[in-house]
């Protein structure tokens, strides 16, 4: 165990639920305590739980292409609950369509997010990634 | 909740109908008898029914892709590019997930902020916010049949705007569009939700109007074993013909081990009609869909149109009545329609080369279907114990005791202790059984299955290999072996 505590969910009304359950998993072998909220994830719920557990980060998933509008306010959500620098990261295919990532990625930056994942990136970057914004 | 698996009363239909067009102000344009006169007015070559039975007789495989876009005058201009660019046999109106979820009003939105930034926000068509006019303008613009698509667990408005509307087949059920696609929906509910949508057709049948309904075979499309798959079909089509429905088509979702892929296609067929039979519906057509690879994808759109050849090739062999194929951005989510029409055209040409030969009778896919029958056997044989010879009853009963178990489900409802992984030669196996009511010599078969495996890679039979498996395709590897 690292001490470190990870919320994660499907956001919105996405029932992708494989890549959840193996995200889960990955990130508990590497030694996260890991709030799984599972599929069809509101905003409200990854913040709730993130406040009652004391979560170190937040990882959205999205696979369906709705991310895009399932995401917008969940920064300024986060800041009104009192999780003011509490980093989000959000993954999977998050728009609808191929589009050129560094515009997506640029999009979801403006909104607040800390890290953006295109489609298919392993689980051990985000798991790096993490480390390092954890300082681990 | 009191279910059971009865036709629905005249009076208890149209009660809860009154309820139902409520839900949605486009529920006011839906008129059954208007409904049933445009229906047939629909000319007998876009009618999706007598397409299959068509393409069953003379033993050949239709093409479908799935397709959806936000705005309707697009949405018709993406199905008549399917059809012409593509040679699309058969056309889908996929719809959008919050659709799926009867969230109009977030639907809504997606169809604005589509107007707005002239890009699709949502991932299908929404049906429902459009109601029967648009619906209409969309069907009688195409030249072929055309079917809606989705993964909603309460689609009672959906079904009557889409039939008014002139789609001619109905994808889903009770089962195969809940447990994969929610979390908090009970199966009671659902169960009754689709035996109205069953009902509904069934009403539509008994007027003379002929609408193809089709169990969603996939699941969650994650190495999910035929018997499973298969059971869960039966189970649908059964509850389907006691509403009155007439025309089904059953399906299933490529493994990837050919000889595995046509047994399953195989006893799926074989033990549909046997059951239909055995409960008095000798009347109910029954013709098959093959859904290639539904799982992980290669981002190489070269390596992708392998994959969805791949498919197309088992659905052809095993002699599936239709296939539903996949797009070389597959890995990207929603594709173009470019490259949609490209993967329908790799599959074109697979299904029309290879269409004289058919592996239904070579003794390994024989062998291996008798295996997959003798566990649906043990399957659905519990399922009508347990309901007490109820169907609708016993699925219930079933999915609490862990007897039917969908792995990967994210259902709360779903036991999830079934845990599949491939075999040596990558047909899908057991690595837990969890619950489900196998003899003795069934689990010890799939034990040694996973043995064998893990003595050719060197390690233990364990989860890791099931993960392995998982993305094994998107790295170009059917059984995800070790590094």
């Amino acid at each position: 165990m690292n001490e470190k505590t990870i919320v994660t969910g499907v956001i919105g009304a996405d029932v992708h639920a494989v890549g959840n359950k193996i995200l889960a998993f990955a990130l508990e072998q590497a030694g996260f305590k890991v709030v799984n909220l599972g599929v069809m994830v509101a905003q409200e719920e990854y913040i709730e739980a993130a406040l009652e557990t004391n979560a170190d980060a937040i990882l959205v998933s999205s696979l369906y292409g709705h991310g895009e509008i399932d995401c917008q306010g969940l920064r300024e959500k986060c800041d009104e609950a009192g999780l003011k620098e509490i980093p989000l990261l959000a993954g999977g295919n998050l728009v609808v369509g191929k589009q050129n990532f560094e515009e997506v990625e640029k999009r979801f930056l403006a909104m607040g997010f800390t890290r953006v994942y295109p489609p298919g990136t392993a689980v051990e970057k985000s798991i790096a990634d993490l480390k390092e914004i954890l300082n681990i | 909740m009191e279910i059971s698996n009865k036709k629905l009363s005249t009076d208890a239909f149209f009660a809860e109908r009154k309820e139902v067009l409520g839900h949605w102000h486009t529920g006011k344009g839906v008129d059954f008898d208007e409904a049933v006169a445009y229906q047939r007015s629909i000319p007998r070559e876009k009618r999706f029914g007598l397409k299959l039975a068509q393409a069953a007789e003379q033993n050949v495989t239709l093409i479908q892709p799935r397709a959806g876009v936000a705005l309707y005058e697009e949405h018709i201009e993406l199905l008549r590019f399917l059809e012409s660019e593509g040679e699309a046999d058969l056309l889908p109106t996929t719809v959008d997930s919050y659709t799926r979820l009867n969230r109009y009003n977030e639907a809504e939105t997606g169809i604005e902020k589509s107007k707005e930034t002239g890009r699709s926000m949502l991932n299908g068509f929404p049906i429902v916010n459009y109601g029967v006019d648009i619906c209409r303008k969309v069907t009688s613009s195409l030249q072929n049949p055309v079917q809606v698509r989705h993964g909603t667990p309460d689609a009672r408005l959906l079904t009557e705007i889409s039939i008014a509307g002139g789609f001619t087949s109905y994808e889903g059920g009770g089962i195969s569009y809940n447990i994969p696609y929610s979390k908090n929906h009970s199966l009671e509910k659902t169960i009754a939700h689709w035996q109205y949508t069953d009902r509904l057709v069934g009403l539509y049948e008994e007027a003379g109007v002929s609408i193809n309904r089709e169990p969603f075979g996939p699941l969650t499309g994650t190495l999910i074993s035929p018997c499973i798959s298969n059971s869960v079909a039966i189970i649908e089509s059964l509850l389907a013909a006691t509403q009155g429905v007439k025309d089904i088509t059953v399906g299933y979702g490529q493994c990837g081990n050919l000889i595995q892929d046509v047994a399953a296609i195989r006893s799926l067929n074989i033990l549909t009609r046997e059951y239909l039979d055995k409960f008095g519906f000798n009347d109910v057509r029954v013709t098959t869909v093959f859904h290639q690879w539904m799982g992980g994808f290669p981002q190489d759109e070269a390596k992708a149109f392998g994959v969805i050849s791949w498919g197309a090739a088992a659905a052809v062999l095993a002699k599936a009545t239709k296939v539903i194929v996949k797009t070389p951005h597959e890995a990207m989510g929603v594709p173009t329609k470019e490259a949609n029409a490209a993967g329908l055209r790799a599959s074109k040409q697979l299904v029309s080369m290879l269409k004289d030969q058919d592996f239904r009778s070579i003794p390994a896919v024989v062998a291996e279907s008798e295996i997959i029958m003798k566990e649906m056997r043990c399957i659905l044989e519990k399922v009508e114990e347990l309901g007490k010879g109820d169907f609708a009853v016993g699925t219930v009963a079933a999915f609490e005791a862990g007897v039917l178990d969908v792995p990967f489900a994210p259902s709360r409802y779903n036991a999830g202790k079934v845990m599949p992984a491939r075999d040596n030669v990558g047909a899908v196996r057991f690595l837990e059984t969890g619950n489900m009511p196998f003899t003795q010599d069934l689990i010890d078969f799939h034990r040694q299955k996973l043995e064998e495996r893990a003595r050719y890679e060197k390690r233990a039979v364990s989860f890791q290999m099931v993960i392995d498996d998982v993305y094994a395709i998107g790295k170009g590897f059917l059984v995800g072996r070790p590094k």
